[in-house]
């Protein structure tokens, strides 16, 4: 069920949801007050582990490679010892440092290299264009249908409001094509394929980004695929398939992960009616309600950004990762309070639920039933509008933010 | 970089756009580190300004353009916190609050 007034289905007053952005307001206030030194150490010796972890996992496979001659044995447990270590170290970039740091939860640093502006991740796609497709398209739009890019990255369908069609009978081989190449899809992800198949991207826009995507995309290949494997010699194949492993598992991993953060079951789906005229308290009321949680320990939140406080980080994208665990009691008691939904389950459940829902929704809705928990009391029957009732797709989604100097 | 964006820098939709996507107001392109704010003394004092963030270079050249209000001053910050507005603003426009201000 998309929801088009959130106060309506919450049954909240005018006054108590303005009286929670109030409190979730002061509980961003305190953290800002109290940002300081030992966050600022808390990123610098992740940034160290990572390097650490990366530069343990080439050492490895060289030394598993060259080394092979005196200590043939070892070769094979140093070169997969090599590509496990190698990737953690690209999880640990992508997750916790990468994407935190582009969101700029650490700019209040100062620090010119752990900067929204300067940093680029160990991943096909720039930088760049994953601050507009995410930290603006996803972080605004949020579970926003047809504004939303990552509602089913375009090519699985994710809400029941969404129009069937053939096509999605092939969901779960999509998926488990976009799991295995999920670097390459989030790399084309700004691009925004509708667009370009309408021909409404302005060209010079798409030459641009394409070029962005290639050169990057290159650097990555050659890299992994070419540098480190040359260095190893006449065992340079088995270098590249340790690295082919490292980019694998964090391909999946990093998928896992992001599915997990707005599909599982509790997790809703918005029109656009919401976002009209929407207060900053009914924008964090959406964020609530459209993202899922997940449960673990500090290393499984380390290793997944402090994804599993997917909610928190809705609500407070910019501020420090490390400090989501001690946000999320806030907030859970602060939904607790009012009544509101707080989705939060076992990362293998969550994940189960995303997956249910990739395969139910393959075929037409009259085939299965919605997982959907029903709201606290039933909400007024809406009728859904049809496309043509619809306001154009917003052109700043695709086309983009640039015009030619008027 | 060239001021091509300098006719919507009041337009609320992109003003959140380079809030979020991280781009310059005024050329639309990745900001740079320091950021740069423009605003009036009023602004500056309450550290809370409407114009999104800029370029130093493309925030000088805003000030140097005839539309430009002379009491305009540049704030330099290492980052922003962006507010959205509450029910209870009568102004609907986002604001931005530098957090880590740095000298010219």
């Amino acid at each position: 069920m998309a929801i088009s007034d959130v106060q309506e289905y919450t049954h909240l007053t005018d006054e108590e949801v303005e009286q929670i952005g109030r409190e979730l307001d002061a509980i961003r206030a305190e953290i800002e007050d109290s940002r300081g030194a030992k966050d600022a150490a808390y990123i610098n010796r992740m940034i160290k582990v990572q390097r650490g972890l990366a530069a343990a996992g080439r050492v490895s496979m060289l030394a598993g490679t060259w080394g092979a001659r005196w200590a043939p044995r070892a070769q094979k447990p140093a070169v997969a010892a090599g590509a496990v270590l190698l990737g953690l170290a690209k999880i640990l970039e992508n997750m916790e440092i990468g994407h935190n740091v582009m969101h700029g939860q650490w700019d209040w640093m100062n620090d010119p290299e752990i900067h929204s502006s300067t940093w680029e991740w160990d991943t096909a796609q720039p930088a760049e264009q994953w601050k507009h497709s995410h930290n603006y398209v996803h972080h605004q739009f949020t579970n926003v249908l047809g504004y939303d890019n990552d509602i089913g990255y375009g090519i699985l369908r994710m809400a029941r409001e969404q129009r069937w069609s053939p096509f999605n009978l092939g969901q779960p081989v999509y998926n488990a094509a976009l799991a295995t190449l999920f670097q390459w899809g989030v790399a084309l992800h700004d691009l925004d394929i509708e667009r370009i198949r309408k021909g409404e991207k302005d060209p010079r826009e798409m030459k641009r980004q394409l070029g962005q995507i290639l050169r990057k995309g290159r650097n990555q290949i050659l890299k992994d695929y070419v540098v480190y494997p040359a260095l190893s010699g006449p065992r340079w194949k088995q270098v590249l398939v340790a690295n082919a492993t490292a980019n694998l598992s964090r391909n999946l991993w990093s998928y896992v992960i992001i599915f997990c953060g707005h599909f599982p079951d509790g997790a809703m789906h918005f029109t656009e009616e919401e976002i009209e005229d929407e207060t900053r308290a009914e924008w964090y009321l959406r964020q609530v309600l459209g993202a899922a949680n997940f449960e673990g320990g500090p290393l499984l939140h380390i290793l997944s950004g402090n994804l599993g406080f997917q909610i928190e980080h809705h609500l407070f994208p910019d501020l420090p990762s490390n400090r989501y665990a001690e946000i999320s009691q806030r907030v859970r008691a602060l939904c607790d309070k009012y009544d509101l939904p707080y989705t939060i389950g076992p990362l293998h459940r969550q994940y189960g639920q995303a997956l249910r829902t990739i395969v139910k929704l393959s075929v037409p809705n009259s085939w299965t039933s919605s997982d959907q928990p029903e709201p606290p009391t039933p909400s007024r029957e809406r009728r859904r509008r049809s496309d043509a009732e619809r306001p154009p797709r917003r052109t700043e989604l695709g086309g983009w933010s640039r015009r030619a100097a008027s | 970089m060239t001021l091509s964006q300098a006719d919507r820098l009041d337009d609320v939709r992109w003003v959140t756009q380079c809030a979020l996507s991280r781009v310059c107001g005024g050329c639309a392109m990745s900001l740079e580190r320091p950021v740069a704010f423009v605003g009036t003394p009023a602004e500056v004092g309450a550290n809370a300004f409407h114009l999104p963030p800029l370029h130093v270079g493309c925030a000088e050249d805003l000030r140097a353009t005839r539309e430009a209000d002379p009491s305009w001053q540049i704030t330099l910050t290492s980052g922003f916190e962006f507010v959205r507005p509450a029910k209870e603003d009568d102004d609907r426009r986002p604001t931005f609050q530098p957090n880590s201000l740095l000298d010219l």
